[in-house]
């Protein structure tokens, strides 16, 4: 990771575009995402947000676009490559999509064995590790249904991080937890900023993204309607739906932290 | 007392000859059509178009034909092109294949009811999609189509009895052998009934067993 230059992007985007029909969900969406780096996608909900999030990984293979990571265009159609690929690019859903059959200890453990062909013991312990470090030792035998949703959504990054990812996307992470819970998986997002981990967020919590986001990117029906630091996009957005939207979400949850 | 003599020496000695040969046919068949019946469901649901058209094609053919017909094919109709099957290998192909057939339907219909999100998340971690069907899929849909084998088992069971159409004489064949020698159909084929009876309860005992063994948090449904 350090032997990249800091000018390089971690993540580069250009263009992306998908469209469902004639319906166009994204539209030739670019960005950069530097080493450290967070960014936080606002917007209304079917304002492609979740799609973008997804064609990153191609989760949802774009129509047209390019995307690199640490300088390296990924090409999806070259299987070994888009697997190793997702490998690094950490993804976060926002109804956490654990595994429903195994424990929490068996979600985080499972792509280690199956997927970076790991020895039983070392993905073992880096699954404690991880679980360990997300605070949910004493849960590791808790099936799915078991968990409260934050402590799903933790069990998810766990998951996620044990991968190594260069890069982490957060498709609303805390949009499905009421409030009591949200603050639980928040400080374990804030913590890894804290960290360094480069990260896509996309959320309606406008306090935290202020707080976080190195970068607002404001998108509506799936083009970017404006980028700023937070404090510009937040107060003295230059359009006036940015305006309006901030200002309601701001009324909504802003005075709940 | 007479009759009791008659069934304790001359039928029940020959019936068990026959649950034997039964039993014989039903556990290969029940476990071959059983993974078969997983890997065409699969195949109808994560194959390329061409797959999924040809294992489609499996399952209405061996569904539309009545399973008697597809006996006869295999031990009367394969000596024509070369193949000779003995009576028994004949009937546990059949079953095989017709079990398979109908096995797969609620396998499809498992793996077709696994949420989105499960896939997403798997190839989310760079999961294959073998490895994703393997580790994440199959265990879900495997739970989810298991009552659903079950009936095919027990129904499999049952239809074991049609092997002595092509002179595998298992415990119905041995039945009718006794009964049409002494003329006693009803004692015969009661007695026949209750050991059929007695096969299904164990295995319908069994599968309840293995799918209380395999279930998972969440998915119970006990106080319902």
């Amino acid at each position: 990771m350090k032997a990249m230059t800091p000018e390089s992007p971690v993540l580069k985007v250009e263009k992306i575009t998908k469209r469902y029909g004639s319906k166009q969900v994204v539209r030739e969406v670019s960005f950069e995402l530097n080493q450290g780096e967070i960014k936080v996608l606002m917007g209304p909900s079917g304002g492609g947000k979740s799609t973008l999030l997804q064609c990153i990984n191609f989760l949802v293979i774009p129509d047209e676009g390019r995307i690199w990571l640490g300088g390296k265009e990924i090409l999806h159609s070259q299987k070994k490559d888009l697997y190793e690929y997702r490998q690094k690019v950490g993804m976060i859903f926002q109804d956490f999509n654990l595994f429903d059959h195994l424990t929490a200890f068996g979600n985080v453990e499972i792509a280690l064995l199956k997927v970076r062909k790991m020895s039983k013991n070392d993905a073992r312990e880096r699954a404690l590790a991880e679980l360990e470090r997300v605070g949910l030792r004493e849960h590791i035998r808790k099936y799915p249904a078991q968990l409260s949703g934050g402590q799903k959504q933790r069990v998810s990054i766990a998951r996620a991080l044990a991968m190594d990812p260069k890069v982490m996307l957060l498709d609303e992470p805390t949009s499905a937890l009421d409030p009591e819970l949200i603050t639980e998986v928040l400080s374990v997002i804030k913590a890894l900023g804290a960290d360094g981990m480069p990260m896509i967020l996309a959320t309606h919590q406008i306090e935290f993204a202020a707080d976080l986001a190195d970068e607002i990117i404001f998108m509506e029906d799936g083009v970017i309607v404006e980028t700023g630091p937070p404090a510009v996009i937040l107060s003295q957005a230059e359009c006036a739906r940015t305006r309006e939207f901030c200002a309601k979400l701001t009324g909504l949850y802003g005075d709940s932290r | 007392m007479n009759e009791l003599i008659f069934i304790q020496q001359d039928v029940l000695p020959a019936l068990m000859k026959g649950l034997q040969v039964s039993v014989m046919l039903i556990i290969p068949s029940g476990l071959c059509g059983l993974a078969l019946g997983v890997f065409v469901g699969a195949l109808r649901v994560y194959g390329s178009p061409w797959i999924i058209r040809l294992t489609d094609a499996y399952v209405v053919i061996f569904r539309g034909f009545p399973l008697v017909v597809q006996l006869f094919i295999w031990y009367f109709g394969l000596p024509h092109i070369g193949i000779y099957l003995t009576p028994f290998l004949a009937s546990v192909l059949g079953f095989t294949l017709c079990s398979a057939a109908y096995h797969s339907e609620y396998v499809r219909g498992a793996f077709l009811s696994i949420k989105r999100g499960q896939r997403l998340a798997a190839q989310a971690l760079g999961f294959t999609k073998l490895e994703m069907i393997l580790t994440i899929i199959l265990p879900q849909a495997f739970r989810r189509a298991l009552p659903g084998c079950g009936n095919e088992v027990i129904y499999l069971i049952k239809y074991s009895s049609l092997a002595y159409m092509i002179t595998c004489i298992e415990l119905t064949g041995e039945g009718k052998v006794i009964a049409s020698e002494t003329f006693k159909y009803t004692e015969v084929f009661f007695i026949v009934g209750l050991i059929y009876l007695m096969l299904t309860s164990v295995a319908g005992f069994l599968l309840r067993r293995l799918e209380n063994g395999l279930r998972l948090p969440g998915f119970d449904h006990y106080n319902l």
